[in-house]
């Protein structure tokens, strides 16, 4: 099979995986070096497909052929789809030529299951070690890691590579029996676990080899079962806290050819996706608990965003003073995010703030305004409900995704 | 008035700030031109000579942004700047920050500057030159690009860092810059014939390319939206992948988002495999 014909097929099977991303690897120059390749702690999105998506890495299988027959995914051994194995010398060499035109910042590279883990595991580390020993590739590098194989083989993986990630998949462990059986929530978190300690022995130590510079990543598929986004948020909490993962993706179900009857056949739950993804980083960028965001129900809103939610819901905090409030504080106001946040402690060093330093940064005063006290502001009071400002601050829904579908 | 010209060059317009503050002439009395004269009102006074009795201290971030600040290509490029020179200059530090209505603005500019390198470092495209050619040019990829905002100098040292000992070069409608695995050559003004080359480098290689992007695109999550806002449309007559667009917009709108996969994949022939020792082992 020609190396086109390949790509299209490992291409098509391996964009179910949200990230892309290439950030958080270390500083590495080729600058007058032979070799190729640099990062420094920054991503690079080369381009977005009509999905909205970033293209960072080329983001390919080095097979199709599976063994596993998880239900939610396209290349499970009972789907009917064309299979293609590409040699690792034929990943390097389109990762290399897409590097060499800018096209991307460096390699995430998945597989299907074929023979064993340990075999499988050994062919994605074989790609690594091929393009950072024999070609001084120094681009990001992104592995799969099956979560059966040897951990010595994951070591070896993440030595090599910028960021390891292994797949919890689906939420539960109830969801995972049912719809991936040869998969076990027991081995994935042991895969967990294997890199976060490869990461904590050399944490500290500079002069250590790298471990995961950019740490470890996983993705759970939301809207394949029934799980709600309490469950998936505390979850992730305990994913972040357990394993110091540096990011948890959250896939929604894109419905697959030859779908079986376990799985929906639905369009991807996109706004779902989007408020995990806002909740998500309150947790990780604002001292949000999941406990904190989900109080009265068990999944998100879906017409407003979670921190309006939260300041909704918590009404006593506010209004808060933008001249007196603690930063942490501040970041809790919505449609005040955390680099107007920066700017706000900043200027009041110098200056009170007042009402039209909010415009002038623009932050989003429809949503800030019945939290906020300025030098010259402050709600009209009898103050509104919380029930009406809801009704004024929701945001206009997408028509659902019918029509199209008979 | 005075009107100056600094050739859009920030050394000559700070020499030339330098002295107006020394003496001490407030931004609405000068007027910087960007190309022709474009004041009719401007009559020209010149530049007062010597440095000016007026020592003013600015702390050094302020020179840093102002210099990054300068790479915006607009209206009032210049005279904004001493604006804000004069202001903190004169003790009022709010015109940098962005609460300000002027610091807003610079801010903005400074934002603007940096994502349009950001643009460079993402949608750039280099062409692979032939070998032959590229022995005789001494060149091994070559891009067309076109910035909004005079990043090229300031930003392409980012492809040296990437592309190790690889001799290439950029192109812009104004200016370029090549590297010969050693030393960068910028020039203000781009050689006509760096610009032939860069612009008419045949590129049969792109097509590996295009077959990935159209097989990474997933037509169930369509949102052509969230692709213009983060890679507006006047960068994609200038990436091999932007044709492609509209087509791919096009056939997920005609009802092809039922599931993610291409149509291309859909049309070739599945295999189920049995599950085996042996099995699954595919060529």
């Amino acid at each position: 099979m020609q190396l086109i014909a390949k790509l299209g097929i490992l291409a098509d099977a391996a964009k179910y995986d949200a990230s892309c991303a290439s950030s958080g690897a270390p500083k590495r120059s080729s600058r007058g070096r032979d070799g190729l390749g640099a990062t420094n702690g920054m991503g690079i999105c080369h381009s977005y497909t009509p999905d909205g998506r970033c293209v960072s890495l080329l983001k390919v299988l080095l097979t199709n052929f599976c063994l596993y027959d998880c239900q939610y995914c396209v290349n499970r051994r009972s789907s009917n789809v064309p299979r293609a194995r590409f040699t690792p010398e034929e990943v390097v060499r389109l990762t290399l030529d897409f590097y060499r035109r800018n096209c991307i910042s460096g390699l995430f590279l998945s597989s299907g299951i074929i023979r064993s883990a340990d075999y499988t595991m050994e062919q994605l580390v074989q790609v690594a070690r091929l393009l950072r020993e024999e070609h001084n590739f120094r681009g990001y590098i992104h592995l799969k890691t099956i979560p059966d194989a040897d951990p010595l083989l994951i070591e070896e993986a993440g030595r090599l590579a910028d960021r390891l990630s292994v797949n919890i998949e689906l939420p539960t462990e109830e969801g995972l029996q049912r719809l991936a059986p040869e998969k076990q929530v027991r081995t994935i978190r042991l895969a967990m676990g294997t890199i976060h300690r490869g990461q904590q022995a050399v944490a500290g130590e500079a002069r250590a080899p790298r471990f995961t510079p950019a740490g470890q990543s996983t993705q759970m598929i939301v809207g394949a079962d029934a799980t709600d986004d309490r469950t998936i948020l505390r979850n992730a909490e305990s994913l972040y806290q357990g394993f110091a993962l540096k990011r948890v993706y959250y896939s929604a179900f894109s419905p697959i050819p030859d779908s079986p009857s376990s799985v929906p056949l639905a369009a991807p739950p996109l706004l779902r996706e989007h408020r995990l993804y806002q909740a998500d980083f309150l947790m990780r960028g604002y001292g949000y608990t999941a406990g904190e965001l989900l109080t009265e129900s068990s999944n998100l809103a879906l017409d407003i965003d979670p921190k309006l939610a939260w300041a909704l819901a918590n009404r006593e905090v506010f209004p808060l003073d933008l001249n007196r409030a603690e930063p942490a504080l501040l970041a809790r106001i919505p449609g005040i995010g955390l680099r107007s946040v920066q700017r706000l402690v900043a200027l009041r060093r110098e200056r009170r703030i007042r009402y039209d330093d909010l415009v002038q940064l623009r932050c989003v005063l429809d949503k800030a305004r019945p939290f906020i006290v300025t030098s010259d502001y402050r709600p009209p009071q009898g103050e509104v409900r919380s029930s009406l400002l809801r009704a004024r601050l929701r945001e206009p829904q997408a028509p659902v995704q019918m029509g199209l579908w008979g | 008035m005075i009107a100056l010209d600094c050739d859009d060059q920030f050394a000559t317009w700070r020499e030339q700030a330098r002295v107006l503050l020394g003496h001490g002439i407030d931004p609405a009395e000068v007027t910087w031109t960007q190309g022709p004269m474009d004041d009719l009102l401007a009559v020209p006074a010149p530049l007062p000579a010597g440095p000016g009795p007026f020592r003013a201290r600015v702390p050094a971030v302020l020179l840093a942004q102002l210099e990054q600040a300068a790479r915006y290509c607009g209206e009032q490029r210049w005279s904004l700047l001493y604006e804000v020179l004069w202001r903190v200059a004169h003790g009022d530090r709010t015109a940098m920050l962005a609460g300000d209505r002027l610091g807003s603005e610079l801010q903005r500019r400074i934002k603007q500057v940096s994502r349009e390198a950001h643009h460079l470092h993402a949608f750039l495209r280099f062409v692979p030159l032939p070998a032959p050619l590229a022995e005789q040019l001494q060149l091994d990829l070559v891009a067309f690009h076109e910035p909004a905002h005079d990043i090229l100098e300031s930003a392409s040292g980012h492809f040296a860092e990437r592309l190790g000992r690889q001799r290439w070069l950029i192109a812009t409608s104004r200016d370029g810059i090549r590297y010969d695995g050693q030393t960068l050559d910028y020039r203000h003004t781009c050689p006509e014939q760096w610009r032939q080359w860069a612009q008419h480098a045949d590129d049969p290689g792109a097509e590996l390319w295009r077959t990935y992007y159209r097989h990474t695109f997933n037509p169930a999550r369509l949102n052509p939206d969230a692709l213009r806002q983060h890679m507006p449309g006047r960068f994609w007559r200038h990436l091999p992948e932007g044709e492609l667009i509209p087509r791919l917009v096009g056939l997920a709108r005609q009802g092809k988002q039922r599931d993610g996969q291409a149509q291309e994949v859909r049309a070739q022939g599945g295999k189920r495999i049995n599950k085996g020792p042996q099995q699954g082992r595919g060529h």
